[in-house]
């Protein structure tokens, strides 16, 4: 328990260097953390191995910080090779000449081995890190060299290292953080140094006294110890050299990150690491060839892999025809569908009873009214069995969006046809899309098949939005959904954890903020205004750290893939006002109220669009009977054409905000609690 | 039909492209692609089935039960309670918006769960596990240990009432540095409030045995009280005057949020019309009648208690995605323990927040300065944590050896995080004179 090693630690010749109280009070408390100490471990044996790899990542980091500072000691040597280790090893005899910032330094052996062991632990992590480009995966750090490490970080910290003669300075929190700790009694004026409070004194007429430097005296080297107790530094053998270094490690290792930075998101402890950085935050730009821009070197990296594979897939596969291929989809899927209707209805009866019964009790609660199209028994079914084929049909995320495309030998890649059509020509080429799908729902005269059809186009318009909203957006799909192995690896901070498990895929975390997030981070059209999603606004209160912003500054949260779905399927028509509708109306800044009641005006279709994002509803309305007029059907196939590729909805969006004088603005958090 | 897009593929998996798309750049590495493509599937999973949840509960919001009836179907397909993180947490969501569905169906609910028997000993039981598996309550218990023994230096006699009395090893670890005090340890009076006395019990034996052993004149006064804190007798407290008092209140301040009708209602208190008063300020009103010297809060530092279901939905999704996460990257999947923990703790949590509405909704988490406003608003003063108290809190987060763990100072209180989502807050008050 590292807690209770405070109260081991030895504070040496608390000489010249005030030591407060605070110290003693560190002892006292210390106590506390020795009782809670006994009782942190677990019964579980799982639990307890689990511990065990994570002290290993402790005496690895532990490691690291300690190869870090010995270099920066030796003056940026370069590290040696890893061939030369052995050799360099083998020869030279320990040394013992004291670098400049610590006391007890490593010998060359060990400072060697240190890398050795540092390479051979991070191994994994380095060749993760690689795998991001290739997209493998590998094994996890082998089992035989735990122990090694075990034992080289043992030999490293029972090695006396320590300078005898070094004074060591044990300072509380308080003394090494504040930065004026002289004060003058008399008008509470601070210094940093007791000589100038003296001469300050002077003038108050009080007693003051300076010191002289004996020529005598022989001055003792000060070593100073962190005073976190769990920090490597706080044991005396890792004592750092001098005072200002101290301070900085505290502040960096274990203070508050007060200065910002303006520009970006980083923040710093120490205030010249923040200037250091502020003269070069934003400087340095990445462009992709696709137009889309980073700040930051990793996230360009990651998205560079898979911009190139993209590119490279393209060129071998030029757009085919995109109407008749949806049309010859969306016909295969319905025979596909008709097919597992017949066929399945007996393997899954249990089920589609169970969801009928359940339908049944809505109906008796909510009014007949709006259970019009009440599904029978085996349309359940069918829906039930399609969505439960769909995992092993089409493991793809663009399947999983499009689940009805037919199984038997449609392998082709479907989606990324219908993403280079739209990323082409998109308003037209999703209108059309649309049209031929809605059409064909509504050919297939069967109330099964309608309601396959609204699943359909549902699923569509997910695949759709993804792909659809031009280059940059497509490329950010491709990223979104496929960037699970390598996110972990690329943030520095995040999911070390998971480097440690070598599990690679996303934490929930993570997950949910890229949902929130998807599309966010590029942006080729800085004008596209787009409304924040739900859990954009969601997620303001949590970290928010691959936003990127545009050098225009106008960067605002877009609407993401899911961002925009999630709303896809409320029904505006029946001009409920419903909650979810409350919110979109906060968030969009040029709802005028009229959202509700442009139903079936066929010049009010762009603004219902910004509404309706998806424009599923009102498919979904239609399906229900509620509104089958050849006009609202029209009007809805135009409406799921938009849905199906992002940008015309932006773009409309943006139309409707100019016609209506009134810019919104949602470049904040949109906060609806 | 489709043209053939002349790659090389080998399989008619649609995925296949999109394996190919990201393998490219590497093409050696197509001999295995099996574990890479798992966790990309997992991932894109996750994805679906956050869309899938929102959507589900956005047709519930709104009433569109058929709608929703088919989401949940689809998220049962994909979700799992012993998969990764995502099929988790959609595992018990979606069972909590099922049950909010049935819900409309008084009668069925109550059938559904005729046979469902509280056990206190399993809930003792899932509370230790919990304890046992987050850093969250031993830090909350060292930095609350630390701002009572900073509280009540000095002092002779101590009494500490813990209001939820269940872990013995906090006042083991305050014995022990009370032992320690450099003028000597006072005498130690603790009042320990549960539900079960044998807990209580098992408690008062450890306590008293410790004490021996350390010498400190000790005494500990269990109250045994059924069915929450709102039925406790402030008289069985006893607290007698010339005494130091601490309180410890760990997770156990929101539940009074569940019959909270008038936030404005201290002036009325004070007139000692208590019977039209919310519980809350009832029980904030006792504490405060105890006047002690040191209370420390630890609560959840979440909003769960929006009006509309969809704000606690997505509140809820946030926090408990992060607590989800620390179990994935702490516990293995195939853990027992981290299993009942996620279904007996957070999934019943989850089911009150999403399910539940009115005086039943009692898991009420609220943010610190929504905390910090009431508590100050029942006549206490934020005291501040010590440096020393969150540098300990720190260390022991640090000790955990997990990296996600974190925990920052706001507003003179601590917050334990996991990653950037703040989980849990401590704040520590005292009477205002």
């Amino acid at each position: 328990m590292t807690t209770s090693s405070s109260s081991s630690v030895p504070f040496f010749g608390m000489g010249r260097e005030e030591v407060d109280e605070q110290m003693m009070k560190q002892q006292s408390a210390a106590a506390v953390g020795v009782g809670l100490g006994g009782l942190h471990h677990h019964h579980n044996p799982h639990l307890h191995l689990h511990h065990h790899h994570h002290q290993l990542l402790q005496h690895s980091s532990s490691l690291l910080s300690n190869s870090q500072l010995t270099t920066a000691g030796a003056q940026q040597q370069p590290p040696p090779p890893l061939s030369a280790a052995s050799s360099a090893a083998g020869s030279g005899p320990p040394q013992l000449k004291r670098k400049r910032n610590q006391p007890g330094n490593p010998s060359k052996y060990l400072l060697l081995a240190t890398y050795l062991a540092l390479l051979l632990y991070l191994h994994p992590i380095l060749l993760g890190l690689i795998s991001c480009f290739c997209f493998s995966f590998f094994p996890p750090l082998p089992l035989p060299l735990l122990p090694l490490l075990v034992w080289l970080r043992v030999l490293v910290s029972a090695t006396p290292r320590i300078d005898p003669d070094a004074e060591v300075i044990a300072l509380s929190p308080k003394t090494l953080m504040a930065t004026n700790r002289f004060i003058c009694e008399v008008c509470n004026k601070g210094f940093q140094r007791e000589q100038n409070l003296q001469l300050h004194r002077r003038g108050h007429n009080l007693p003051w006294k300076l010191k002289q430097k004996n020529k005598n005296e022989v001055v003792k080297r000060k070593v100073y110890l962190c005073p976190e107790p769990t920090c490597v530094h706080h044991e005396a053998s890792r004592a750092l050299g001098d005072l200002t270094g101290i301070k900085k490690h505290y502040s960096r290792k274990h203070g508050e990150k007060k200065w910002k930075c303006d520009k970006c998101a980083k923040r710093y402890a120490v205030q010249s690491d923040w200037k250091a950085h502020s003269k070069t935050c934003g400087t340095r730009e990445y462009r992709c060839d696709c137009g889309t821009l980073f700040s930051r070197r990793d996230s360009f990296i990651t998205h560079r892999a898979f911009c190139d594979a993209l590119a490279q897939e393209s060129a071998r596969n030029p757009p085919p025809s995109l109407a008749s291929h949806l049309f010859t989809g969306a016909g295969g899927a319905a025979a596909g569908l008709a097919n597992n209707t017949t066929l399945d209805i007996s393997s899954s009866t249990a089920h589609s009873s169970a969801a009928a019964d359940i339908l049944r009790l809505g109906g008796s609660t909510t009014g007949p009214g709006q259970f019009d199209h009440l599904l029978p028994p085996s349309t359940t079914t069918a829906t039930s069995q399609q969505f439960r084929n769909q995992p092993h049909l089409s493991p793809s995320s663009a399947a999983f969006f499009m689940p009805q495309q037919d199984t038997s030998d449609h392998h082709q890649p479907f989606h990324h046809a219908l993403m280079q059509q739209f990323s082409s020509d998109p308003n037209n080429a999703g209108g059309a899309a649309a049209n031929q799908l809605f059409s064909l729902g509504f050919d297939g005269t069967t109330t099964t098949n309608n309601n396959m059809m609204t699943l359909f186009a549902n699923n569509n318009n997910h695949g759709g939005v993804g792909g659809g909203g031009g280059g940059d957006h497509q490329h950010q799909m491709m990223m979104g959904s496929s960037t699970g192995g390598s996110v972990p690896l690329f943030s520095s901070s995040v999911h070390q954890q998971q480097m440690n498990n070598m599990v690679a895929h996303m934490s929930a975390t993570a997950l949910l903020q890229k949902a929130a997030q998807m599309g966010s981070t590029t942006s080729s059209n800085p004008n596209a205004t787009t409304s924040a999603s739900l859990l954009r606004s969601a997620f303001a209160a949590g970290p928010n750290n691959n936003h990127q912003k545009s050098s225009s500054g106008e960067k605002q949260p877009s609407l993401g893939t899911f961002g925009g779905s999630f709303f896809g399927d409320v029904d505006t028509d029946n001009g409920s006002s419903n909650n979810l509708h409350d919110l979109m109306n906060s968030f969009t800044a040029a709802a005028n109220g009229n959202n509700n009641n442009n139903n079936g005006s066929g010049s009010s279709n762009n603004k219902k669009l910004t509404r309706d994002f998806l424009g599923v509803g009102h498919v979904a309305a239609a399906v229900r009977g509620i509104a089958t007029t050849t006009n609202t059907i029209s009007q809805q196939q135009q409406q799921i054409g938009a849905a199906l590729e992002r940008s015309s909805s932006l773009d409309s969006e943006r139309n409707n905000n100019n016609s209506m004088g009134s810019h919104s603005s949602f470049g904040g958090n949109p906060s609806f609690q | 039909m489709y043209q053939d897009d002349g790659s090389s593929s080998a399989t008619s998996s649609p995925l296949q492209f999109f394996s190919m798309a990201q393998l490219s750049p590497n093409p050696s590495n197509l001999g295995s692609p099996y574990p890479y493509l798992r966790e990309l599937k997992s991932e894109e999973r996750g994805l679906y089935l956050i869309h899938l949840l929102l959507t589900c509960a956005n047709h519930v919001a709104t009433g569109s039960l058929e709608s929703a009836e088919v989401a949940l179907g689809q998220i049962s397909q994909l979700s799992a309670p012993d998969g990764d993180t995502m099929q988790r947490i959609a595992a018990y969501f979606t069972e909590a918006l099922a049950e909010r569905i049935i819900k409309a169906w008084p009668g069925v609910h109550r059938a559904l769960n005729a046979t469902k028997i509280k056990i206190p000993s399993e809930e003792t039981m899932v509370r230790s596990l919990f304890y046992e598996m987050f850093p969250f309550l031993k830090v909350a218990f060292v930095v609350t240990n630390q701002a009572i023994l900073e509280a009540m230096e000095g002092e002779k006699m101590v009494h500490v009432i813990d209001l939820n009395a269940s872990e013995p090893s906090q006042w083991i670890a305050l014995l022990q540095a009370l032992s320690g005090r450099a003028e000597g340890p006072p005498h130690l009076r603790i009042t320990g409030i549960h539900q079960q006395r044998e807990v209580l019990d098992r408690m008062s034996h450890k306590l008293v045995e410790e004490a021996e052993r350390l010498d400190i004149p000790f005494q500990f006064n269990p109250i045994v009280v059924s069915g929450g804190l709102e039925n406790l007798d402030p008289e069985k407290l006893r607290v007698k005057t010339g005494e130091a008092l601490a309180i410890s209140s760990v997770l156990q301040l929101h539940p009074f949020l569940a019959s909270h009708k008038n936030p404005n209602s201290r002036l009325l208190q004070r007139q000692g019309t208590l019977g039209e008063l919310g519980k809350m300020d009832w029980f904030l009103n006792v504490l405060w009648g105890l006047s002690p010297k040191v209370m420390v809060v630890t609560e959840q530092d979440s909003n769960h208690n929006g009006a509309t279901l969809m704000e606690r939905l997505l509140e809820a999704l946030y926090s408990y995605a992060a607590l989800f996460d620390c179990l994935e990257s702490t516990v293995p999947r195939s853990s027992i323990e981290r299993l009942k923990v996620e279904k007996m703790m957070f999934g019943e949590e989850i089911k009150n927040i999403v399910a539940c509405e009115g005086g039943e909704r009692k898991e009420r988490h609220e943010k610190l300065e929504k905390w910090i406003h009431r508590i100050e608003m029942a006549g206490f003063v934020n005291l501040g944590l010590s440096y020393y108290g969150m540098l300990q809190g720190k260390g022991l987060l640090e000790s955990y050896g997990c990296d996600g763990y974190r925990m920052k100072e706001e507003n003179g209180c601590a917050v334990i995080c996991w990653q950037d989502r703040p989980l849990y807050s401590v704040s520590s008050w005292r009477c205002r004179k």
